[in-house]
């Protein structure tokens, strides 16, 4: 039984170097003169090993005997000489191990497995080595529910990631395109499932390279450990495609999308230029966890900056100040607080106001579409001005600026109260007070009849003080 | 009298001062690209000059012999209500001869990382002013220096602390005060804190020095100001409350106490932002508006409706408030249509009620309500080619205004840009007499000299022409400007200049 064992275990070990060398045709890619006719040396050696004597030891630079040995019968003389010289440049991705597979027959008590039982077709002679490997001995053992070779086995049982073969470009080129790697949703949405799901049986096929051709963070996991190419192997170009995800297509998505922002999320597709395009210092923690452009070597998606969906409306000069007063923050992260200033007090040119607008500003001041004081006080910024081109009371009572009406000096209390602020573009307080204070020349009240006086000199006596002699209670 | 008139005529002594400033703060723009080891660094330089030309009004006699009498029994001459008191003799509001002035101004604005400390930058913008013409002045080119912003800034993670002199901008309004304040982001939620003394609004200078010098009432005390807001964003929802309050140095006088909240949030398509502010120191509501705006038809139409309280906001150092100025309520309706890239046209229109005054009335009552309407058009018959419209309508109470405009731009190359523009308006300024029409014309010109650098310059001219009972000329106007910038830094959001 010794005997017998021994020897099946020999015919695997041989089987297996044929096929590791020169079976499966999926990657065989042989250099190899004619085949050795095994048939017609039949009788001159009795075991495989005899020849293939670095098989059982898995010594693959002794898998084949020398040539030179050859000349020992093949010399001229005895036999015809020969030239054979054994397989050369074989290049594989088979990562089948003799050794390895026989000691696992071995520990699995089955070790039944000879040569023959791979390199020779069923019912042929014992020498009778065929050109491919007998793949039905493997599926004997290595039976899988794979419905499709290319798409459901475990590429890793049979197969070494590219990176560790030796496979030229047209090689490369030439592997076949596996049926589920549909154009469009397998690089768009599936090839990220399956690539976690096993990522060996991408590696089959792709080198580091190709996920960071598109992908422009490369720290993530699944990339890191990604087998990359050695040096000087040729890949072919990858083109780096990025689809538009479905939450970009949102009306709001430029405006909300710090929300869901980060690097895991983000860096696909997108570098921190891509954000910085908009995103002023300081920058958001998403922004600074993204990797540079000057560090990757996908292109990424390169947005350029532009203004969201709010600014697009033609209404946007009105409404941006409640956008700005609800989140000033947002504003921030594409505007300094000096860029406000260099419009809405820009000294001259195009800022907040059209160019006429001095002409043309008492209607718009009138009627307060904006909040004049907001920018400018009106007590001085405006008062300033309207002093210097003669619109200021001058202390006397006759007829003066407000002329489209008679007796203008008792008429103005409700025009001062529908427009007190433009009143204090031009006049002083002093100006009221002549005729308001208790020291005033008539005394009259400015005041409505439910005015709370108690409440006003609770919390700013020092202003009743400005028309009033202690405290207006007392009065 | 301004202090500027003080020093003279053309203010050379100042002058000199200034243009010293400007030459150093330019120098300093140009240099800090090729010195810097910076992080990184923002900002701009503009350096810009401009001629105003027109009539002041003055306070003038004339003689009663060329004094009317009109249906309402007012004594009118050309037009001008004067007063005859003297039976030879007149007084009245005349408009004077033209005068001219020359303002120059050069800001520069600078935002600076890389101090060794991270998370720390410094911000800093500064005005320099210069005048130069008649006695007639440019408001503010007296102040010849103006630290608008400056402050150092660490940002920290979710946590920003900034101290120096720092803008505020808000539901509240723009405000300013030199002070520290601090920040706290977590998630989508924002707190922030900020006190400090208080630099009155619209002048970015303490209240008391500022203010005192033009209005004897302006209380003699700095004002501390405390304040704080937060932030939150929820099921879509932007909202920021703040409340702000001010006080005398002394704590004598309260001098403001406000709160406001604004939301804005996307419903379907329709954006909708609100706002409304509560003046504690007087118990009322304040400012409110409620907008919703939404496209349709892909885009190519835009409609927008707004309610709007606006009442006028004065704290509590001065007595306007004490006057109880009334609020008014507007509805306003806009709607836009592009109904392709070419082609956009807009129209806008807003009715206001005020409230109650509780004035006396004397004689009649005066108006309570107005109307707004606005029309525009921009057209690009060719690439080049870039056409505007815009007709305004304002009449409100004491006031009214008419306006139509149109602006022809040309786009010479990608760095070369000119424009005209024409323009005509009637208008009745506060309660006054006054029924001309002005006629204008203006040209600009922008170069772009390199991707960072934009020369920009531009002259406009008005004429008023008599329309019947009107005062002569006080609407000429004749201005010219150019501007220089320079941009240092690559700071996205510079990139698109409003109107530019």
């Amino acid at each position: 039984m010794m005997v017998r064992a021994s020897h099946a275990r020999i015919w695997v070990l041989v089987a297996g170097a044929l096929v590791g060398l020169g079976g499966l045709a999926v990657s065989a890619n042989a250099v190899q003169e004619a085949p050795f006719p095994h048939e017609a040396h039949q009788g001159l050696f009795p075991l495989c090993a005899g020849c293939h004597e670095g098989v059982p030891a898995g010594d693959e630079s002794d898998f084949y005997p020398d040539p030179a040995s050859c000349r020992g019968c093949h010399d001229g003389v005895r036999e015809e000489a020969v030239t054979w010289s054994g397989p050369t440049g074989r290049v594989d991705n088979v990562s089948y191990s003799h050794l390895e597979h026989d000691a696992a027959l071995e520990a699995s008590g089955d070790p039944a497995q000879s040569c023959a039982s791979c390199h020779i077709l069923p019912g042929g002679q014992r020498m009778a080595v065929a050109d491919e490997i007998q793949l039905g001995t493997c599926w004997g053992c290595h039976a899988h529910a794979a419905t499709e070779h290319q798409v459901d086995a475990s590429c890793d049982a049979c197969h070494v990631p590219l990176a560790r073969t030796a496979f030229d470009l047209a090689r490369i080129e030439a592997l076949p395109l596996p049926s589920d790697h549909e154009p469009g949703s397998f690089l768009e949405r599936d090839h990220g499932v399956a690539v976690q799901e096993n990522a060996s049986r991408c590696a089959t096929c792709h080198t580091q390279e190709r996920c960071v051709s598109c992908h422009v963070d490369t720290e993530r996991d699944v990339i890191a450990d990604f087998p990359a190419a050695p040096p000087g192997m040729r890949l072919p170009v990858a083109v780096a495609h990025y689809n538009e995800p479905t939450t970009h297509r949102a009306g709001q998505w430029l405006t909300l999308h710090g929300a869901e922002a980060s690097r895991a999320e983000c860096a696909t597709c997108h570098t921190s230029n891509d954000c910085t395009s908009c995103h002023v210092i300081p920058l958001p923690a998403a922004v600074l966890s993204m990797p540079s452009r000057d560090d990757v070597v996908a292109p990424g998606v390169r947005v350029a900056g532009r203004a969201p969906d709010s600014h697009e409306s033609v209404f946007f000069m009105n409404a941006h100040t409640g956008l700005g007063a609800a989140g000033a923050e947002t504003c921030a992260t594409c505007h300094q607080e000096t860029f406000c200033v260099s419009c809405h007090d820009a000294p001259v040119g195009n800022g907040y106001h059209p160019s006429s607008f001095l002409a043309r500003h008492t209607a718009d001041a009138f009627g307060r579409d904006a909040e004049c004081s907001s920018c400018h006080s009106t007590q001085v910024f405006c008062r300033e001005c309207h002093v210097q081109v003669g619109l200021v009371s001058s202390g006397r009572l006759g007829p003066g600026y407000h002329d489209d009406g008679p007796v203008w000096l008792i008429r103005h209390g409700q025009a001062a109260r529908q427009n007190l602020e433009s009143c204090a573009s031009c006049h002083q307080q002093v100006d009221c007070t002549q005729c308001h204070g208790v020291l005033g020349a008539f005394k009259v009240s400015p005041h409505t009849v439910g005015f709370d006086a108690e409440r006003a000199w609770g919390r700013s006596p020092r202003t009743c003080l400005a028309c009033h002699i202690g405290n207006p209670l007392n009065e | 009298m301004t202090s500027a008139r003080l020093h003279g005529r053309w203010g050379v002594r100042r002058a000199g001062a200034t243009v010293c400033a400007a030459l150093f703060m330019a120098l300093a723009a140009s240099v800090v690209p090729t010195m810097s080891t910076a992080q990184d660094y923002r900002g701009w330089a503009t350096t810009s000059v401009q001629m105003v030309e027109l009539r002041p009004l003055g306070l003038d006699t004339v003689p009663r012999a060329d004094v009317v009498t009109d249906a309402n029994g007012r004594l009118l001459y050309n037009g001008i209500e004067v007063s005859c008191v003297l039976p030879t003799i007149c007084t009245g509001y005349l408009p004077l001869a033209e005068e001219q002035t020359v303002a120059a101004t050069q800001d520069l604005s600078l935002t600076y990382w890389g101090l060794g400390v991270e998370g720390l930058s410094v911000t800093a913008l500064a005005r320099v002013r210069l005048h130069a013409g008649s006695d007639l002045m440019w408001p503010r080119s007296d102040d010849e220096f103006d630290a608008m912003l400056a402050y150092a800034q660490l940002q920290r993670g979710p946590m920003r602390v900034r101290a120096g002199r720092q803008d505020l901008r808000s539901g509240l309004g723009l405000s300013a005060f030199d002070g520290v304040s601090a920040s706290y982001t977590y998630g989508s939620a924002r707190a922030e804190i900020y006190g400090g003394r208080s630099l009155a609004r619209g002048l970015r200078e303490p209240s008391s020095s500022a203010l005192r010098a033009l209005d004897d009432f302006f209380l003699d005390h700095g004002v501390l100001l405390v304040g704080g807001s937060a932030s939150m964003r929820t099921a879509g929802i932007l909202t920021t409350a703040r409340y702000h309050r001010e006080i005398l140095w002394d704590r004598s006088s309260l001098v403001s106490e406000r709160a406001s909240l604004d939301a804005t949030t996307v419903l379907s398509r329709v954006r909708v932002t609100g706002s409304v502010d509560y003046d504690f120191s007087f118990e009322q509501v304040g400012k409110a508006e409620l907008t919703a705006s939404a496209p349709l038809r892909d885009g190519r139409w835009l409609v927008e409706l707004s309610a709007r309280r606006y009442v006028p906001y004065f704290d509590l150092s001065t007595i306007w408030g004490f006057f109880e100025p009334v609020s008014y309520s507007e509805a306003v309706a806009r709607l836009g249509w592009s109904p392709s890239a070419s082609l956009g046209v807009w129209v806008a229109g807003g009715a206001r009620s005020y409230g109650a005054t509780g004035a006396t009335v004397i004689l009649e009552p005066m108006k309570d309500n107005g109307w707004r309407a606005d029309v525009g058009v921009q057209y690009a018959p060719a690439p080049r080619w870039t056409l505007d419209g815009r007709y305004q309508l304002e009449w409100g109470p004491g006031a009214f205004l008419s306006s139509v405009d149109g602006t022809a731009r040309y786009r010479v190359n990608d760095r070369v840009s000119v424009s005209a523009t024409a323009l005509s308006f009637q208008q009745i300024e506060e309660y006054r007499l006054g029924q001309g029409r002005a006629f204008g014309a203006g040209a600009t010109a922008d170069y772009a000299l390199t991707d960072r650098v934009g020369l920009s310059g531009g002259f406009s001219m008005i004429r008023h022409r008599d329309g019947g009972n009107v005062f002569t000329s006080p609407w000429n106007q004749g201005r010219a400007w150019t501007s220089l910038r320079f941009d240092l830094g690559g700071d996205p959001g510079m990139g698109r200049r409003p109107g530019g």
